[in-house]
């Protein structure tokens, strides 16, 4: 009687412990490029957030875990390795992949206000007079480390940027922006957030937009349609869009500089899928 | 672990104190006694003995110990030794709250400033959240240790305040920014070349730059360190300080570098 009680008992905890601990995480990649962060870091601050992104979904807690890149070869080995149900991408990534991984954008980012932003091209104030100008010169940012997206989608193919530019890719936009600064480079180009950030800094030097791109829609988490059910999809979308009304989420929110992230309308890549099978 | 939010001052840190329960050898001192030989706890410092100043400090309304840095470096101290993260975070709050105290009483001195820092970095290390909340204050209050006293502990404001540009996330998203750090880090080597842990940032900021190579510049910082740390006496230090050695030469190591 007392060894079936035992046994029960086990079974029970057993069952309980299937309940509360996920098996195997599922990974989520989490693609950066350009950027100048410390992965451990990234990656904790990744995994807080999955943490309630999991609470909000009602999935055992550890369900899912993140690895995170700031390179776009990375990122590439990493969905071929990973095969992810779900990702975190660049626009640019999005793009190239979106074929070959079945991608579908589930949710997109809000920041500022805004879920679109622009690109633009810095000079020193009255140095050139247009971004025909630059031909030749020298071209710095961070966001260079996805060239062909800037070629395609934010030059809109109208410069093969390789031969017009003297390309100098950076992963830090403030060394970059010294750069221009003190003329060792000619131009630098800045996305959204980049170019908000400047009123920050105490540059000796009064800068210059030359170019400023169309509106480019942002993205947020993409899923692979041939291995995600609608519901699951659905399931992990919607408790993104919830993620910032939470009260933990929010500060998790705020932390990564995003408003709220809202279901997508996928129309709104189109015009960019359309640039980007057309792009030189 | 929760963290209940409490104190408005250090945005999410909790204030309850660790116990110290029954301490027993404790000779018989009070906190003007312990003001007046300020350098006699240290890294070298037998932690029961480190508990029992901390017990005479905590009751203690003595106005020249409650001025000085001392009780935020004797937790400092407990707290880099102590093993269970919460009772460490409880010993480095009680660190912060020990100099913020010395603050209003009027000690505005750089080691005020520069173990707040250090006490407020280990309170919060472990949580992003609350790391990110304060990273801004951090950063003040080792500028100011800086600027009132770049001396102590061997350059540690250079050292720590270095760290601080090459760890956080850059900007526009923080305030994280490698020239500084390897300006910072550089000068500390140069103005303080006696403490190992100035050569290991120094050689971490390097290999931060240098792509996956390791520069013989690198490899210098990492010798010159563990020299240092092999041949001198730092105590209950040495420990940790040798584990973050080792950390190093094998994140080299995983990354391809010899």
């Amino acid at each position: 009687m007392m060894l079936k009680t035992r046994r029960m008992l086990l079974t029970a905890l057993l069952a309980l412990f299937s309940v509360c601990a996920a098996a195997d995480p599922e990974i989520i990649v989490v693609c950066y490029p350009g950027g100048y962060v410390n992965i451990k870091d990234a990656n904790g601050a990744m995994n807080a957030m999955l943490r309630v992104v999991e609470r909000v979904g009602h999935w055992p807690e550890n369900s899912f875990d993140s690895l995170f890149t700031a390179k776009t070869d990375e990122c590439r080995k990493l969905m071929a390795e990973k095969n992810p149900k779900f990702a975190f991408t660049s626009l640019g990534l999005y793009l190239e992949l979106r074929g070959q991984y079945h991608l579908t954008p589930l949710v997109q980012p809000r920041i500022q206000g805004r879920s679109s932003e622009r690109y633009r091209v810095m000079i020193k104030k009255d140095r050139y007079l247009s971004l025909d100008a630059l031909k030749g010169k020298t071209l710095g940012g961070t966001v260079l480390e996805e060239e062909a997206f800037i070629g395609k989608i934010v030059f809109e193919g109208k410069y093969d940027l390789a031969n017009f530019f003297i390309l100098k890719p950076s992963n830090q936009a403030i060394r970059a922006l010294r750069s221009l600064d003190k003329g060792e480079l000619d131009a630098m180009i800045l996305n959204e957030q980049q170019y908000s950030g400047l009123v920050s800094l105490h540059l000796d030097s009064a800068l210059a937009t030359v170019f400023t791109s169309s509106e480019i829609p942002l993205i947020g988490v993409v899923a692979d349609t041939a291995i995600t059910t609608p519901e699951e999809r659905s399931r992990f979308g919607d408790a993104l869009s919830e993620m910032c009304g939470d009260a933990e989420g929010n500060k998790l929110c705020e932390l990564f500089g995003v408003e709220s992230f809202a279901s997508v309308n996928v129309a709104v890549y189109e015009p960019m899928v359309k640039l980007w099978g057309e792009g030189k | 672990m929760s963290m209940p939010v409490i104190l408005a001052g250090c945005p999410g840190l909790t204030r309850d104190n660790l116990e110290l329960g029954a301490l027993s050898g404790c000779p018989s001192q009070t906190a003007a006694m312990l003001a007046e030989n300020q350098s006699q706890p240290s890294a070298l410092s037998d932690t029961p003995v480190l508990f029992c100043n901390l017990n005479v400090l905590r009751d203690s309304q003595d106005k020249s110990a409650g001025v000085s840095a001392l009780g935020s470096r004797l937790c400092l101290y407990l707290a880099e030794r102590e093993t269970n993260p919460e009772k460490r975070e409880k010993l480095a709050v009680e660190g912060v709250n020990f100099a913020e105290a010395a603050l209003r009483q009027g000690g505005d001195s750089g080691v005020v400033h520069y173990y707040l820092a250090l006490n407020l970095g280990l309170a919060v290390r472990d949580h992003i959240i609350l790391a990110m909340a304060n990273i801004g204050r951090l950063e003040n209050e080792m500028k100011r240790a800086l600027a009132l006293s770049p001396e102590i502990d061997d350059g540690g404001p250079l050292r720590i305040l270095g760290m601080l540009y090459l760890k956080a996330p850059a900007w526009p998203k923080g305030m994280g920014d490698r020239d500084k750090a390897l300006e910072l880090l550089e000068r500390a080597v140069k103005q303080y070349p006696g403490h190992p842990l100035n050569h290991l940032f120094y050689a971490q900021a390097l290999w931060d730059e240098s792509d996956e190579t390791v520069s013989p510049k690198v490899k210098d910082e990492i010798a010159l360190g563990e020299t240092l740390l092999a041949e001198g006496d730092w105590g209950y230090s040495k420990t940790p300080w040798k584990i973050e050695f080792e950390a190093f030469n094998q994140e080299i190591k995983e990354a391809g570098g010899n």
